[in-house]
């Protein structure tokens, strides 16, 4: 890993613990293992290094966004999901930040707007995908699937903190539960044929 | 930050269906889907002879494939047909050279190979 990665990886550790405004280039040099001067000459200022911060964050989403060409079913979308939880792991501080950036970045909120609309819209057709597909019900009330879509996104983007604030445990599978927990009731019987058999067993218990 | 391409939600939209489309009709393959390949692979070791045979007014050309280290077998098909003798003929003859691994003939069945018994 050279220098300048070096840089940016103790800097998202530092944003994920204190925030974006609170960390100052001395700490992120001495996480680094470096003097601020040398921390210059690859960035000349903070907002240079939030920027290259981002800049990683989202092609890291556009990865995982990608990641649609595999396929919308069953498997792919569990497989999405884990790399969902890995993001939003790594860049905890997009939440701490949120308003903050709204008010210092505006391209980065730009950014943000851009990558969360094609999000909605990738859960969105997976469910019409899988609703051609037979795995689930057709819309029961109309529009329940846009307020459905809206729910799962919700549940990515902000499991992690509200577990955090309930002080409960955050783990990958836990995380894919709480989504597909949303979707779980909509299933056919074939869709929880195929979930079972190619996702995680059902507990039939329950 | 650095400009990137984007693309309308509509067409963005678009796009997806359009991939989701392809998965209904392209399927990820399998192992045994190849068997087809697997199957007619011995066609590839055959000596080849044309065949002219005229049926309902139409000249039909087959031909014969016969594996050439085990000339027993061999399978027999029908290529296309003309109405013309000599057209059909010169068609036999460029499909032959065509269809067989050896164009110039010296892969050849060898009767020994063939394991008559003559009793």
């Amino acid at each position: 890993m050279n220098t300048k990665q070096r840089i940016l990886e103790a800097a998202i550790r530092l944003f994920n613990v204190d925030g974006v405004a609170n960390v100052r280039l001395q700490q992120i040099a001495d996480e680094t293992g470096i003097s601020v001067g040398n921390l210059a000459y690859h960035f000349k200022n903070k907002e240079a290094i939030v920027t290259a911060v981002y800049e990683m964050l989202f092609d890291e989403f556009s990865q995982i966004l990608s990641s649609y060409l595999l396929g919308p079913n069953l498997t792919e979308f569990d497989r999405q999901l884990m790399l969902y939880h890995s993001f939003f792991s790594k860049y905890r501080f997009y939440l701490i930040d949120l308003f903050e950036i709204e008010r210092s970045y505006p391209a980065i909120i730009d950014r943000w707007h851009q990558f969360v609309r094609k999000m909605l819209m990738q859960i969105r057709k997976r469910l019409d995908y899988n609703v051609q597909r037979g795995i689930l019900l057709q819309e029961p009330i109309s529009g329940i699937y846009d307020t459905l879509t809206n729910n799962i996104w919700m549940t990515i983007t902000f499991w992690m903190p509200q577990q955090v604030l309930k002080g409960e445990p955050v783990s990958e599978s836990l995380f894919k539960d709480a989504v597909w927990a949303q979707i779980s009731p909509y299933f056919t019987l074939k869709g929880l044929d195929e979930f079972a058999a190619e996702v995680r067993p059902l507990d039939l218990h329950n | 930050m650095k400009p990137v391409f984007s693309l309308a939600p509509e067409v963005y939209g678009q796009m997806l269906d359009r991939l989701s489309s392809l998965f209904f009709t392209d399927k990820l393959g399998f192992e045994p889907d190849m068997n087809f390949y697997r199957d007619d692979q011995w066609l590839s070791d055959t000596a080849v002879i044309d065949q002219l045979n005229c049926r309902r007014g139409t000249w039909e050309i087959s031909l014969l494939f016969a594996h050439y280290k085990t000339p027993m077998k061999f399978i027999s098909r029908r290529i296309a047909a003309n109405t013309c003798p000599k057209k059909a003929g010169t068609m036999a003859f460029y499909m032959r050279r065509l269809a067989a691994k050896d164009q110039r003939g010296t892969l050849k069945v060898d009767i020994a190979d063939m394991n008559l018994t003559m009793n």
